[in-house]
C-alpha cells in the first residue's frame, strides 16, 4: 500500500449515493480522510444535502460540467472519487492525474451494457439476470478494470424504476464489501476483456425507438412500457402508439384482471397472458 | 377520497399511517421510489395525472399533504 488517501469525494444522487455516503461517513474514523460531497444533478426528492448537513459532511452544488472538472483537476492531495449513479464523464486530464483514483458504480453487470440507462435495456432486451459492477474508471467509457460485481435476477413484472431500486441497494452492499481494498490499494481487479465494438447505450437512444403499434405482441408492448418506466423521472419520453389512426402518446399503463376492465376514454386494453389485460392510457398528440 | 388514499398509503407505506411529522422523506419514512408507487397508485385510482411538478418533498411530507395534493388535482 502506498501513501493513504487523503481526501474522498463522493459524486452522485439518489439513494446509492447517500447510503454510500453515509457509509464513507462511518468510516472516517478508521482511515482518517477528509470527505465531501458534490452534487452535480439535482433531484426533487434527493437527501443527500440533508444527510451531509446532518452528519457535516462538506457539501458542494456544481451543476456546470466545465466548473466541475476544473475543481476536480485542481485536486493536489492524493484523492478517492467515488462515482455513484453519477452521469458525469470525467476528462481524461482528472482520470490521467496521479494523484486521484476513481471508481464508478454501473448498473450492469460490465462489459454488457455499458452507457446509460442500462435497466431499461436489460429490461427491454428480455434479460433474466444483470447487475451491477464497481470499477476502475479510465478514459474510456465504462471500461476500468472490474473491482466487484453483483447479480439479481430481473422479474417478468419488474419495471425500470424498481430494478433501479434493486441495483442501488446492490450497489452498496458492493460498495460496503470492496470500499477497505479500494482504500487500501489491495483489490484484485478483473479486467472487461475485449470490449472493442461492443454496442453502447447512449443517452439518447429509447428502448424500441420509443414507438409501438397494438398489433405488436402484448407481452411485447409490455416489456417495453416496463423498461422506460421511471415514474415521473422523465429520463424517456412518453412511448407513443397510433390509435384508431391517430398519433397518441401513453400516460400510464397496467397489468389488470378482466374485472377491472371498464370503459373509459382514451384507454385501449390488449390481451395479456390468458388471465390479464394490459390498460394503456393514452393522450391523442 | 381520503379513505382511499389512506389505502393506498397502507399498501406502500404503513408507517405513513402514524407518521406525525412533517418530512417523511427525511425522516426515512418513504423513499424517491416509494413516492413513484404512491404516484402511480394514485393517478389509477382517481384517473388524475399527477404531473412532475407536483412531485416533490413538500406534497409527501406527510399523509395529509398526499390528501391535500389529490383534493387540489381533483379539483382542476
Amino acid at each position: 500500500m502506498g501513501e493513504r488517501f487523503e481526501r474522498v469525494v463522493v459524486i452522485g444522487y439518489g439513494k446509492a449515493a447517500g447510503n454510500i455516503l453515509k457509509y464513507i461517513e462511518k468510516q472516517r474514523t478508521i482511515y482518517g480522510y477528509n470527505l465531501e460531497f458534490i452534487e452535480h444533478e439535482m433531484h426533487a426528492l434527493g437527501i443527500t444535502k440533508q444527510i451531509c448537513e446532518e452528519t457535516g459532511i462538506s457539501y458542494a452544488c456544481m451543476p456546470d460540467k466545465r466548473e466541475l472538472a476544473a475543481y476536480l483537476c485542481a485536486v493536489t492531495e492524493k484523492t478517492l472519487i467515488v462515482s455513484a449513479s453519477n452521469n458525469f464523464l470525467f476528462p481524461v486530464q482528472c482520470v490521467e492525474k496521479q494523484n486521484i483514483t476513481i471508481i464508478n458504480f454501473h448498473n450492469a453487470l460490465l462489459p454488457e451494457y455499458p452507457g446509460r440507462n442500462a435497466p431499461s435495456w436489460v429490461i427491454y432486451m428480455g434479460e433474466q439476470e444483470t447487475g451491477i459492477t464497481w470499477h476502475y474508471v479510465t478514459a474510456g467509457i465504462d471500461e476500468g478494470n472490474i473491482i466487484i460485481q453483483k447479480r439479481c435476477g430481473i422479474g417478468p413484472e419488474d419495471k425500470a424504476y424498481e430494478l433501479t431500486q434493486r441495483l442501488m441497494d446492490l450497489a452498496c452492499e458492493g460498495f460496503e464489501e470492496s470500499f477497505a481494498a479500494v482504500l487500501e490499494e489491495r483489490v484484485e481487479t478483473k479486467s472487461q476483456g475485449e470490449i472493442s465494438g461492443r454496442r453502447m447505450y447512449r443517452s439518447y437512444e429509447v428502448p424500441g425507438e420509443g414507438f409501438f403499434t397494438l398489433d405488436q405482441e402484448p407481452e411485447a408492448v409490455y416489456r417495453l412500457l416496463r423498461s422506460v418506466d421511471y415514474g415521473k423521472n422523465d429520463i424517456f419520453p412518453h412511448l407513443q402508439t397510433v390509435v384508431d389512426g391517430e398519433r397518441v402518446e401513453v400516460i400510464r399503463y397496467r397489468k389488470i384482471v378482466p374485472e377491472k376492465k371498464k370503459d373509459e376514454a382514451n384507454v385501449v386494453y390488449l390481451p395479456l397472458g390468458e388471465k390479464h389485460f394490459l390498460k394503456i392510457k393514452y393522450r391523442i398528440l | 377520497m381520503e379513505e382511499k388514499v389512506l389505502e393506498i398509503l397502507e399498501e406502500y407505506c404503513e408507517e405513513a399511517l402514524s407518521y406525525d411529522g412533517d418530512s417523511m422523506m427525511e425522516d426515512g419514512i418513504i423513499d424517491s421510489f416509494t413516492v413513484i408507487n404512491i404516484v402511480s397508485e394514485l393517478e389509477e385510482e382517481f384517473d388524475i395525472e399527477i404531473d412532475a411538478k407536483y412531485v416533490v418533498a413538500e406534497n409527501f411530507k406527510n399523509k395529509e399533504a398526499i390528501i391535500a395534493l389529490v383534493e387540489r388535482l381533483l379539483e382542476e
